[in-house]
């Protein structure tokens, strides 16, 4: 990690007018904002068009399709596939799953993460060493064995300890708790201790309050990933009332849409649903995706 | 992300402190580190670790190395030993073959694609233009959407009679792009790359903060041009997230389920968008041979592990 | 500040040590087959049968307090095999499952998932008398029954009246007995614009395809060979021959589709006929103006009825059941004839049971459609029940696909392949 990544944005606003004042001002930027838009374009289109489609009582896949046509207009695409799934249902066992999986992470990921940057114990780097392995072995190579030991070991088809237990702690977030960790000056650290602070309260009270950024940050990489799964919960739920949304969306997609009466219109009414709380977290927490902070999260 | 705390009251010097530890705690402190606690902390993590990643792991090598398949429980079959019979039957099945292929061809659009774009994007979005917040949000859209949300886009724009085929009339592919042996793939490619390059853009844009803009004003001053702005300055300035970014995609490319399993039904048409991950499932799960998806998920592991050493010694001659 | 840590943890531990010795052993069969008590049963989520579903738990349940069933529909997946074989993985499969395929049967032995019906007393005796003669197709290679033939959905050719009038093509009696008239009337709906193509099975290479546009022909082919007999394969023959060049003829002259279609094309008017069951006879009424025709065959048939197959789906007793002896009565309670008038009535289907054009003939009286159904029902052959017979499909369909859908083999080469390899799944020998 290099001096840069702990950069404060007054430092980058900085550079940026050095950088700015070099070129021809008025050519640079105005190509720079129409690459920019074309691409703002490009990732958008996909989603008005969703919310687009969804609305539409016919489907009308043409070019004029684009455009609203109010005369075309209806909810009942999203009352078709509440009907069939089940949307509220669906949205609590997603947030049950994803909020589970937080608060695991949350306690023991920095803990973890405290104890490998700061605590120097037996031990430690073996711990590291499987942390990086963790993050290096794709998931898919382990589902079956885990269905095995889940399902049929441990009892726990069907139910939510089930869906949240292979993700209960996030490596990726205990990474980033211990890049941050890492971070802060030792002299805290030492001087806390001679003071006779037992570590817990380190922690609590001085370490965590300095990076509580990061725990955002962490907390939001953590968000995504069971928001949106949709493998683990789909083979270890075969209960519709257990389903989180992105597996209900799955089987109808795969199953039923094609008896809706406008299909297309239903599933992207689901997928609207589905996609509405990470875009609205994105957009409420943005600042926090800060380059600075992933980055280093991930390139250390 | 700034230290503002002020430090506390500073007594003098630890010896004091470490003279007055009895000997056997200085022992004991010796063979457990200096904070044992640390082993607690990290215990629950390291149960997690042991219990849902390390004996799955050692259960997948197993099940790859016998004869196995999955019985109601209470019932015992014979799991014979049978070596590398099945890791034999993996490299010898075409349907396998075709699904690694595919992978290759995925990568081959996805990892340029995804490298340029996410660099010249960021590149753009570094420096003092209005609405960087906008803009910003709208590139990490696409990533943090549940995949199977923007899929239900895609599928509709794919259709047959979708959008991307209306608009280009008589010049769209017959049959349409995800039912299509020659798009199939490439259709699934360009969506992944679209999906997560909001990612590799964050990612690139920390990488250009560390490049001293001391090069860029030197550049300049030569009276280099733009374009040869970036490839002398930008490109070598941020080789090492290059590496990591491409290690990144081709762990993704590898790992592909969601998209091959809906955008293209569970293999595509004549198996053309089947991914090695989809037939881990297919095989372990739907078809009841987990010792043959074992062996073909190890198989994946290992080239994975195998493309990351690579990079790491790539990037070490290169430091 | 360790305590509460140490605590957590413990009880973590503890939790995991628990629950693990929970998943343990199966059930004990000799005390179960004599248990009552509540059991759960799966039906399909095909509307009218889980409306005939209800109905039939609600009443049992009136008359057994003691033995309360409560069903469901069966969890989406990709199949109801993979969901039925996790299931039965993780030991929380149900008593009965009202769908369960002929083809996975074999599979769900070899797991040990399933509970031989002849346990019971009586067990053979009754299915025997229920469906006759044609039962013992249903037997594995052990002799028992692990599956009660529940009913079937004899296939024939569906036509769009209304397109084979635009087409200028009889609607009473239309020209598709031999391959060579068949092909005929198919490139006529094609190229008068009635259609845009002539027939559209499912081009997906999933197992069961094969059972919508192969094997229904080769049923009438060969007069009612399976496709393994005597653990060999049959059809790398002429007849099998002539069945592939027939399909390979449709594909390569784009009267049939190729690529992946989202919804019904024959509900849709995309495909001028379909080859298809009773079943769906519900979902075209108002929808589509259909007629129902035999198979074709190279050379015409002059047999009465025309072989076909069966598309059956039966019922199985699963080894996770506790109360067996509940399970069983109220598998010969569904199966009665009341019940079986019921499930002809409210989903059209053909209950597996001997002579039911007499015992139903009111039925039929009022809904002459389903008559030739019920014909046919009597000629079905049935898919193999032999090891590895997923497999043996996934095999077959694999071949198809490539030389006849997409004619990148010659099906010659394609299907002789597929026979030897089909040969040694079939002894249970074959490698995956």
């Amino acid at each position: 990690m290099t001096k840069a990544d702990r950069a404060t944005p007054e430092v980058t606003a900085r550079s940026d007018s050095v950088t700015a004042a070099l070129e021809p001002r008025a050519s640079r930027s105005w190509w720079r904002l129409i690459a920019l838009l074309f691409g703002a374009l490009v990732f958008l289109f996909p989603f008005y068009y969703m919310v687009i489609g969804s609305l539409q009582k016919t489907q009308n896949t043409s070019l004029s399709g684009v455009l609203p046509n109010p005369g075309n207009m209806t909810l009942h695409n999203y009352g078709e596939i509440n009907v069939a799934i089940g949307l509220g249902k669906a949205i609590i066992n997603s947030g049950i799953f994803t909020g589970g999986v937080l608060l695991v992470t949350l306690v023991f990921g920095i803990l973890a993460g405290y104890a490998l940057a700061r605590l120097s114990f037996r031990g430690r780097g073996l711990l590291f060493a499987l942390m990086m392995l963790v993050l290096t072995v794709p998931f898919q190579l382990l589902i079956i064995p885990l269905y095995v030991l889940i399902a049929r070991n441990y009892g726990l088809a069907n139910s939510y300890l089930g869906m949240i237990a292979p993700f209960a702690i996030n490596s990726t977030a205990v990474l980033i708790f211990r890049q941050y960790f890492m971070q802060l000056p030792a002299e805290l650290f030492d001087a806390a201790r001679i003071d006779g602070a037992s570590e817990l309260k380190v922690l609590i009270h001085i370490a965590l309050p300095l990076v509580r950024p990061a725990v955002l940050t962490a907390m939001l990489l953590t968000f995504i990933g069971p928001w949106n799964e949709f493998l683990w919960p789909f083979l270890i739920t075969k209960e519709q009332g257990l389903q989180p949304l992105a597996v209900a969306m799955a089987n109808y997609i795969d199953n039923v849409a094609a008896t809706a009466s406008n299909p297309y219109g239903a599933i992207l009414a689901g997928s609207c649903v589905l996609a509405a709380p990470a875009v609205a977290l994105i957009i409420g927490f943005q600042r926090y995706f800060v380059s600075t902070n992933i980055g280093s999260g991930v390139k250390g | 992300m700034t230290s503002t705390a002020a430090p506390r009251k500073h007594q003098s010097g630890g010896d004091e402190s470490a003279a007055k530890e009895s000997t056997a705690r200085r022992f004991g402190r010796a063979a457990l580190g200096r904070q044992p606690i640390g082993m607690i902390f990290g215990a629950p993590y390291l149960l997690f670790i042991a219990v849902l990643f390390a004996y799955p792991l050692g259960l997948a090598v197993y099940m790859s190395l016998h004869r196995y398949y999955f019985t109601a429980p209470g019932v015992n079959v014979p799991r014979p030993w049978v070596g590398l019979s099945n890791y034999d039957a993996v490299f010898s099945d075409p349907a396998v073959r075709q699904a690694f292929l595919n992978v290759l061809i995925f990568l081959v659009i996805n990892v340029p694609l995804t490298v340029a774009v996410s660099l010249l994007l960021a590149t753009a979005l570094n420096a003092a233009i209005p609405f960087r917040a906008f803009f910003r949000t709208s590139f990490l859209a696409p990533y943090v959407t549940a995949s199977v949300a923007m899929i239900g886009v895609f599928l509709f724009i794919l259709s047959p009679t979708g959008i991307a085929s209306t608009v280009l009339g008589p010049l769209a592919p017959v049959p349409s792009w995800l039912v299509n042996q020659n798009w199939a793939m490439p259709s699934i490619a360009l969506y992944v790359t679209w999906k997560g390059l909001g990612f590799y853009i964050l990612l690139y844009l920390a990488a250009l903060q560390g490049v001293p803009k001391e090069l860029y004003e030197a550049a300049a001053m030569d009276g280099a041009s733009w374009w040869h702005r970036l490839l002398s300055v930008t490109v070598p300035g941020v080789r090492q997230v290059t590496t990591l970014v491409t290690l990144l995609a081709v762990i993704t490319g590898a790992n592909l389920f969601t998209e091959p399993y809906l955008l293209t039904d569970g293999g595509g048409p004549n198996g053309k968008s089947a991914s090695p991950v989809l037939q881990i499932y297919q095989t372990g799960i739907e078809q009841n041979h987990p010792d043959f998806a074992s062996a073909l998920g190890i198989i994946l592991v290992i080239g994975v592990l195998l493309i990351a050493g690579i990079q790491q010694l790539v990037q070490r001659r290169q430091a | 500040m360790i305590k509460p840590r140490t605590r957590i943890a413990a009880a973590l531990v503890l939790t995991l040590g628990v629950a693990a010795c929970g998943g343990g052993g199966g059930v004990s069969a000799r005390t179960a087959t004599d248990a009552y008590g509540p059991i759960t049963i799966w039906y399909s989520n095909n509307a009218t049968e889980v409306a005939w579903g209800e109905q039939m738990v609600a009443s049992w349940n009136k008359g057994h307090p003691g033995q309360q069933v409560s069903g469901q529909q069966i969890p989406a997946g990709q199949s109801s095999e993979e969901v039925i074989g996790a299931a039965i993985t993780a030991g929380t499969e149900p008593c009965l499952i009202y769908n369960t395929s002929p083809a996975s049967v074999p599979d769900f032995e070899k797991q040990g998932g399933l509970v031989p019906l002849n346990d019971f007393p009586g067990g053979a005796a009754y299915i025997e008398a229920r469906t006759g003669p044609g039962a013992s197709v249903y037997k594995s290679p052990d002799g028992l029954y692990y599956q009660l033939p529940w009913k079937s959905n004899p296939v024939m050719i569906f036509y769009n009246k209304k397109e084979f009038a635009k087409a200028g093509i009889s609607t009473t009696n239309p020209p598709l007995s031999t391959y060579s008239q068949f092909l005929a009337t198919a490139r006529k709906l094609v190229s008068s614009g009635a259609a845009k193509y002539a027939i559209y099975p499912s081009p997906s290479s999933e197992f069961f395809e094969a059972w919508y546009d192969f094997y229904p022909l080769y049923a009438a082919e060969t007069g009612g060979k399976q496709l393994v007999e005597n653990n060999k394969a049959t059809f790398d023959s002429a007849a099998g021959q002539a069945v592939a060049g027939f399909w390979r003829q449709l594909y390569a002259q784009n009267l049939a589709g190729d690529e992946s279609y989202n919804g019904d094309p024959f509900a849709d008017g995309t495909a001028a006929m379909a080859i298809v069951g009773p079943w769906a006879i519900a979902d075209y009424q108002g929808v589509v103006d259909w007629g129902v025709a035999p198979l074709p065959t190279s050379q015409g048939n002059t047999l009465d009825t025309i072989p076909t197959f069966s598309d059956a789906k039966n019922i199985a007793m699963y080894a996770s059941c506790q109360n067996r002896a509940t399970a069983w009565d109220f598998l010969k309670y569904s199966t009665s004839v009341a019940e079986d008038g019921k499930l002809l009535a409210m989903t059209g289907q053909m209950p597996m049971r001997q002579g039911i054009q007499q015992l139903y003939a009111s039925y039929f009286k009022a809904n002459p459609a389903y008559t030739e159904f019920a014909a046919e029902a009597a000629h079905v052959i049935e898919v193999p029940i032999v090891p590895n017979s997923v497999e043996i499909w996934q095999a077959f369909r694999n071949a198809w696909s490539d030389s006849v859908i997409f004619g990148q083999e010659s099906p010659d080469k394609a299907l002789g392949a597929a026979a030897s390899q089909i040969n040694q799944l079939v002894t249970g020998n074959g490698e995956p």
